[in-house]
Formats: C-alpha cells, structure tokens, sequence
C-alpha cells in the first residue's frame, strides 16, 4: 500500500477499528481455544474454555482414523485438479483469443463472456441430470468438471496476453519459432504472474465449493472436506463432542489459511481484478 | 491458401478444449434447466410436459413467497451495512503502517474459510447452549438469546455471520479504489483548505464510484444466492422463517425431488441475480456528462 | 549479385491501400533508409519485407530467392524493433541463441557465434543478465547481437533510434555504420528521422502517400528533390517555397517574379517549363541571406530568429504574408520584428510545376 498520506484516525475512528477487529479475532480465538479443551469439560458446561486444563487429544483424535484425512486428501485431489484444469485450458483458450486468428473469434469471446452473466443456480440442477447420465457423480471427475467451465480464468487470460507486446511473437517469428513455441518458450513464461493469480483464486474457489459436492458427492468417502465437515456439523449430537468439532474446524482451515498467507499478494491482486472486469 | 487455412485450424485447437467443456457443462445446462421448468420432473427421469404450470404454481405457493421475502429481507440487511462497513474500513487502513498490514490481513481471513467453518464457528458463538455470546451473558448475569430458534432471531442472526465472512471482498475493492485516487488532488484540495469531510465527500465517494457500484452489485448478486449459512447454521427453520431461495430450490430438488418445479424456482432467481447484474453495467455504462 | 528486389508491392487494409504499386532494387551490401512521415507506408513496407504483413500483390525476391511467399523465420532476414522486443524471460545469451536453436544450430556453433557477436558488441558481461536489467543502449545492442548471429542476407532496422536519448542517438548511429561496415549484408532502416538517414544510408528512399517518392543518394535527394514533397521534407529548416510568375524572355533560363514584385533570375531551363502554368520557386536557407535592405532583392519583416552559434536562421514574412528562411552570420544582428533584406542567390532556385513536379537549376559553366 502506497497511500501513507493518509491523515491520523480520531480517537472514535480508532475504537470503532479496535471493537471490528475484536469482532473479527473472538469467533476464531474462541475456536481455537474450544479446540484444546477435553470433550467432557465442555459437555458441562463450555465456560471451562477460559481455564486449564488444555489438551492435544482432539487432534490426536483427527489423525488417528477420522474421516477428516481422507477428505482433507479428497479437497486436495479436487482443487489441485481444478486449478491445473483451469490453468491450461485458460492459457491456451485465452492466447487464441488474443493472438490467433480464425473464424467467429470475436463472437465466440463474446459468447463465452455471456456466461460471466450465469449464476451456479442456473445451471446447477441439470448439471446435477447430466452428471446422473453421464455416471460421474461420487467420482473426482465429476467434482472436477464444473470447475473448468467458468469463463472468468479464459477471460482474465485472453486480457493478460493481450498486454503482451505483438513485437514479442513477431521477434520470434523471425527467430523462425512455430506457434506452439511462440506460445510455449516466449508468452507462456510471461504470463507467470497471472497464472499464479489466476491458480490461487481457482483454488480457494475450489476449495471452498459447498453446492456442487453437496449434491454430487453423496458418499462419504468422496466427501470433500467442506461437506465432510457440513455432515459432521449436522449430525454433531453423534461426535465426541464440541472440543472435537472445533479442532476439526481449525484443522480444515490450515491449510486454506497457509495458502492465503503465501499468496496474499496474489489474492488481492485478484480481487483488484475483479474490479477491473 | 493452404497454409492460412493451416493457421486458422491451429487458432480453432486453442479454444476448442474450453469452449467444448463450456458448452457442455455450461451451455447445456443452462437450456435444459429451461426445458426441465417446463415438465413435471423428478431427478430419476421421469418427464411430463407441463407448460408455464410450474410458474404459475410458484406465483401462488405461499412457502415460495417466504423464500423471496427471507432472501430480499437477507439481501436488505447484509448489503447496506456491508458496504459501509467495509468502506469505513477500507478509509482506516488505507496508510502504510504495519499495524494497518496487519488488520487489513485479519479482516480479509475469514474470506478463505468456507461456509461450513464459518457455520461452524458462528453455531458455537450464538447457540444458546454452548456459544461465546451465552457465556458472556451468563457472566454478567443475564439469560441466553436463542438466536438460532427465535423467528424473529434467526434472519438478524444469518445476516450477522455473513458481514462477518464477506468482509474482506468489497474492503479490497475499496481499498484498490482509494489507491487509484491521485494524491494530488488531496494536496490541491488541502491547499484550497478543504476540511476532511469535504474531501471525502466531494473526492473520494465520487472518485470511488465504480467501485460503490461494483460493491453493490457484487454483493446483492451474492447474497440473493445465499445458501450455505442459512442450511447449516438454521436449517431454514424455525418453520421456514430464514430459509433463503437457494435453499428452497434445494430442498424441492434433493428432498421432495420435484426437479421442474425447483428448476421453475432457479429460472426465476437466475432473471433476479441477471437483472442485478445488468443494472450494475447500466450504472457504470460512460456517462457523456462526465 | 543484386539483394532485394520488389515487383509492384501493393496492400490494403479493406478499403483503405497501404501500399500503391511499389517497386525497387537493392545492391548487395547496400544500406538503404525508408523515410517518411507516418502513415506514408514505409513500415508496412518493411512489415512486408519480413513477412510479419503479406502484400496482396506483388513480389519479393532476395539475392535471388523469391521470399514473399516464406515464413518469416525462412527468408534469411533479421529484424531490430523499435521497442527491441528482447525476450524479458531469458538471458542475454539465451535471446541471442534463442532462434538459432530453432533453426536446428549445433550447440558449439550457437555458442560460437553469440560470443562473437558479443564481444563485438562489447556485451560479453551482460550475457547473464535479463534484459530488465541492463540499460537502454545495451538492449538496442542486445537487439542488434539477435539479428547479427542469425548471418542474415538482410538486415530490417525499425525505427532504431527513436527510443535513445539524445547522447545515446549520436553514439549508436555511429556504432550502427560500423556494423554495416562489418556485416555481409543489405540493410534497410525505417525511420522519420532524416538526420539519421542523410548520416546512416547509402540511398534514401522517401515515401509518402504509400508511394516512393524518390530514390536517390542522400546528397542527390537534398540537391534535386525529385517533387515539392521531398523538397520540404528533407532539410531542415525546411525549404521555403512560394508562388511565383514566369516572365517572358529570350534568355535560355526562365525569370520569375514573387508577389511582392521582386524578380529572380534563375538556371532552370526554360524550354522545361510550361510558360501559362503557376509555379512555386524552391529556396534553400543558405540561399536566402540577409543584407543590408539597400543592397537587398527584397525585404521581410522577421518572425522568429534561431541562434544556433555558428549561423543564424530567420524566419521571416514577404510582402503578401509569405513565409521564407533565410540563413545570417552566426554574429547576426537580427531581432524578431526587424524589416530585414533579403538577398537571393538565384541560380540556386529550384521551380516546381502545380504537380509537383520539380525542375531544377542546370549547373554552372
């Protein structure tokens, strides 16, 4: 952030931030805190929260034979898949768009620009019909798929290329490139910076995704971990408590947290990006 | 010639894996859920065509009319006090220090969880029974709040976990907005003596805008779909009093199984969110008096 | 052996030409500048040259070799770009080697030739570097390294010192006649510049108007511009031209008169000229002096005076509002709106018809 002109916060100001971002910080720390505490303290009564005794059982629990592992491994499969997905037929879709001519170019852009219009709801229950036919539910293609079709990553390709000088490809021609080595040895290598972009936001995405694995994931061992923990959630009279549900909860959130903490520049560059469409 | 023809093939292999899948799974889709709002349907194939009767039942179906109602009263409550919320934000930190880095980071971290975390957290901060908020009552003496089984509670109570989650987003946006702005004209403003309420409101909200609207829209867009929270966190109840349309599109599907009658329900969300959509690009459209 | 050569090179963009039928022949080893303004076509022309554009007609031969219809990679041709174009991604070492190694050059060699090229360039410690990391003269010569290892037949310079900073400009020019002193090869430079291509080019070639105008030696385009255009296009400051009406008479050169009376006797031919037509008389600066006003042909009242240390421009106004330059002593006493006189050295004057079309002084003796 580059804005450090900006004038000193009055002293309301100032407590109005301090009382939001104690907001913020007590659901997480009150998480957190639940999750080392034994099952039974809590069973009693969960103001034992604020006093000893801690524990580590609750997540010694997780690893000793949870369903957490598999599903944590299943989110894994599922958003690594999407993001690559996302990610190759992105660049290939969006140096077409932007570099290559052939037949409808602009109207096929604009026809998959039309679907940034299309909300999930839209689409979601015949995908749900076509899916059923096609057999792919409870299967890591079938939590894959509807991932690769959003036309934001194309979108957001097609522009990053687009920035690229022409003199680029043309200096390789004469170079006597081909187009698949202009594309693979001189623009590719460019567009490093969107792809990471591009792949973090893919993959919160992904990970996140609660509507589509709902509904396509019905058995629990193709559960990624948001619906695992959402059956978990429901069906919370039969875990081995509060203090367990919550270290669940914080173990599902590591992972998603390491990333944002890696990528935050990225993140938030995505986010700008939005802006910009 | 042979060779043109040979480079405009290779343009087509570019595209063609995308726009084969999106058409597939995006396209398809999209003109089945038309098709299948038109039948009686259920989710194991069985068809009936029936016309607009679907439409014409949910124009009457008193549940259905609740969920609109739950979903505009969720969108009214969450979208206002979002934006200014994240406004308000996005002017504190908008400065170099650290402290700023840090709160910027700590106010966008609940955006990366999913819904079923945040579901999660927010059932142990405002359960009765077990939550944050009881505990801090029953310390100071006073008794619970239901807010997770009181009609009156549960709407207040979905609105509040989602301000909480979508925090980040708009204050982003923001916050890219505020840097755009050129410091020069603050200096030319300071010079003219312009107090700190009269540069915000005559620079800053008109130089942001865009990205008031963009916020706005963005936000509605999201919260008119709003799903997860209201499933997880009250499962709709008590007696549908905070079940949003997401959800009652989801139950008609996957617990009555009335597939065209909840396709019917989605075409109509679909025109909602499409007409929130449009109305964000009319009011960013160029102006000629600018 | 003759280098290019174009037949009739002809484009369009839709309905809008580019490029009206352009014809030319090079010698090998020959360095030959396109000049003109923008829009005259001159870069589609080079475009065109290394394949990046297709002509809609016409062809392309290269010591030869017809290449019109080649890749570009294939034509034996090696361009620098106006912005460089270096790869940002890859070493110096790696852009210098990078089409080589698509055109299938053993390992040894690719090396062999960078190395050279380099330390020509005097660029051997930059070979590690990316481009992001070095100055703007060590990316032209990067540029420049790209293009001489291919060991092409030609050599296409886009533009090559407009993105240089004054001192930079001097220095690279000289460095770029000494490439063309070390390479076996044809060179062709586009640019706007005419400095640059009085300085750089064996020939000059000046277009407007998607047409060549003229092809000459630089001295040949300055002494007898072919047209009005290249007239006022090359030389600075420009050449003043005014209209002028021819006078009857028996001498074999014509006289003419300016609208403000005054006559001049020129070295154009008469029996060139058509006597009823309008013409335009063509003065260079250096040969409109400045004199005292009784000794003078006509007088002028000054505009603008440039001081340049060794001579003096100043621009002036005729009777009749006509604009001319002339050329003082660099001690010049002239100040802006002085009546200053003129005196013209006639048999100097260049006439152009209402085409254009110049007609120029017959030398002396």
């Amino acid at each position: 952030m580059s804005a450090a002109a900006a004038p000193r916060l009055s002293p309301v100001a100032l407590m109005l931030v301090i009382l939001g971002a104690a907001i913020m910080a007590a659901p997480l720390l009150w998480t957190l805190l639940l999750s080392f505490k034994p099952n039974a303290d809590l069973m009693r009564d969960s103001g034992t929260a604020f006093s000893a005794p801690y524990t580590l059982e609750n997540y010694a629990a997780i690893l000793q034979g949870s369903s957490l592992v598999r599903w944590l491994v299943n989110s894994l499969i599922v958003s690594l898949g999407t993001t690559i997905g996302v990610l190759i037929l992105a660049s290939l879709a969006g140096y077409g768009f932007a570099r290559l001519d052939f037949p409808f170019r602009r109207t096929l852009f604009v026809f998959v620009l039309l679907g940034l219009a299309v909300p999930e709801q839209a689409v979601i229950l015949p995908r749900h019909q076509l899916f059923a036919w096609l057999g792919l539910h409870n299967s890591y293609p079938g939590l894959i798929l509807p991932g690769l079709v959003g036309p934001f990553g194309v979108f957001f390709m097609t522009q990053y290329f687009r920035a690229i000088p022409k003199e680029l490809d043309e200096a390789a021609m004469l170079d006597g490139a081909s187009r698949l080595t202009i594309f693979w040895k001189v623009l590719l290598p460019l567009t490093w910076p969107a792809q990471a972009t591009l792949g973090v936001f893919t993959f919160l995405g992904s990970w996140n995704d609660y509507w589509w694995p709902l509904i396509s994931a019905t058995r629990s061992d193709r559960f990624t971990l948001t619906i695992g923990l959402a059956s978990s959630q429901m069906n919370y009279a039969q875990t081995s408590g509060l203090g367990f549900l919550m270290a669940q909860a914080v173990f599902a959130s590591v992972p998603i947290l390491i990333v944002y903490v890696v990528f935050q520049k990225q993140i938030v560059r995505a986010m700008a990006g939005t802006a910009a469409r | 010639m042979a060779d043109a023809r040979a480079r405009r093939l290779a343009g087509i292999a570019f595209v063609a894996p995308f726009l084969t899948l999106y058409v597939v799974i995006l396209v398809c889709p999209l003109l089945m859920g038309i098709g299948i709002s038109l039948h009686r349907a259920d989710l194991f194939g069985a068809r009936t065509f029936v016309g607009f009767d679907n439409y014409a039942r949910l124009l009457v179906d008193p549940v259905f009319h609740q969920a609109i109602g739950n979903t505009l009263l969720l969108t009214l409550m969450i979208v206002p006090a979002l934006t200014a919320i994240t406004l308000g934000l996005a002017l504190a930190l908008n400065r170099g220090t650290v402290a700023a880095a840090w709160l910027r980071g700590l106010f966008f971290s609940s955006s990366v969880l999913s819904v079923t975390i945040v579901t999660l957290i927010w059932r142990f901060i405002l359960t009765p029974d077990a939550g944050l908020v009881a505990e801090i009552l029953e310390a100071s003496g006073r008794a619970p709040i239901p807010f997770l089984s009181d009609p009156d509670l549960t709407i207040p109570a979905l609105a509040i976990t989602t301000i909480w989650w979508s925090i980040g987003l708009p204050m982003m946006l923001f916050l890219a907005g505020l840097q755009q702005i050129p410091q020069d004209i603050y200096e030319a403003a300071a010079l003219d003596k312009a107090g700190a309420w009269t540069r915000f409101r005559r620079i800053t909200l008109p130089s942001l805008r865009r990205t008031l609207i963009l916020v706005v829209m963005l936000q509605t867009a999201a919260q008119l779909q709003l799903f997860g929270q209201a499933q997880l966190l009250t499962a709709g109840g008590p007696s549908g009093a905070s079940r949003p349309m997401v959800l009652f599109i989801y139950e008609v599907a996957f617990v009555r199984w009335e597939l065209g009658y909840a396709s019917a329900a989605a075409e109509i969300l679909f025109m909602l969110v499409l007409a929130a959509t449009l109305l964000q690009y009319w009011a960013v459209r160029p102006r000629e008096d600018q | 052996m003759p280098s290019l050569e174009l037949n009739d090179v002809g484009k369009a963009y839709g309905a809008v030409p580019v490029l009206d039928g352009v014809s030319l022949a090079m010698e090998g080893r020959e360095f030959v500048a396109f000049l003109g303004p923008s829009g005259s076509g001159k870069s589609t022309l080079l475009r065109i040259i290394a394949g990046l554009e297709t002509a809609d007609r016409g062809e392309v031969w290269l010591e030869g070799r017809r290449i019109d219809m080649l890749p570009p990679g294939e034509r034996g041709v090696a361009m620098v770009f106006q912005h460089y174009a270096l790869y940002p991604h890859m070493t110096v070492f790696e852009n210098m080697a990078f089409g080589l190694r698509n055109a299938g050059v053993l390992r040894e060699e690719i090396a062999a030739r960078v190395g050279e090229a380099a330390r020509v360039l005097e660029i051997e410690s930059q070979l590690e570097k990316k481009p992001g990391q070095l100055s703007g003269g060590q990316r032209q010569r990067v540029a420049i390294g790209r293009a001489i290892v291919k060991q092409p037949r030609l050599f296409l310079l886009d533009e090559p010192l407009s993105n240089l900073d004054a001192a930079l400009r001097m220095r690279t020019r000289v460095e770029l006649a000494q490439l063309r002193q070390r390479v076996d090869a044809a060179v062709i430079m586009v640019t706007h510049d005419q400095a640059e291509a009085m300085t750089l080019a064996d020939r000059i070639v000046v277009m407007a108007d998607r047409r060549i105008q003229q092809v000459g030696t630089p001295m040949d385009i300055y002494a007898r511009p072919a047209n009005s255009f290249v007239a006022r296009f090359v030389g600075s400051p420009a050449m003043t031209l005014a209209p002028v009406t021819l006078l009857d008479g028996e001498g074999a050169h014509a006289r003419v008169r300016l609208a403000d009376g005054a006559e001049i006797q020129t070295r154009v031919p008469r029996g060139s000229l058509d006597p009823g037509a309008a013409h335009d008389i063509g003065l260079r600066p250096e040969h409109v002096h400045v004199v005292a006003t009784d000794a003078a042909t006509l007088t002028a009242k000054a505009d603008l005076v440039e001081r340049l240390g060794d001579r003096t421009f100043v621009y002036a106004r005729l009777g009749g509002d006509l604009p001319i330059t002339a050329e003082d002593a660099g001690d010049s006493r002239v100040r802006i709106g002085d009546t200053i006189g003129l005196r013209i050295d006639g048999a100097a004057a260049h006439l152009f018809a209402a085409n254009g079309t110049a007609h120029h002084a017959e030398a002396a003796g």
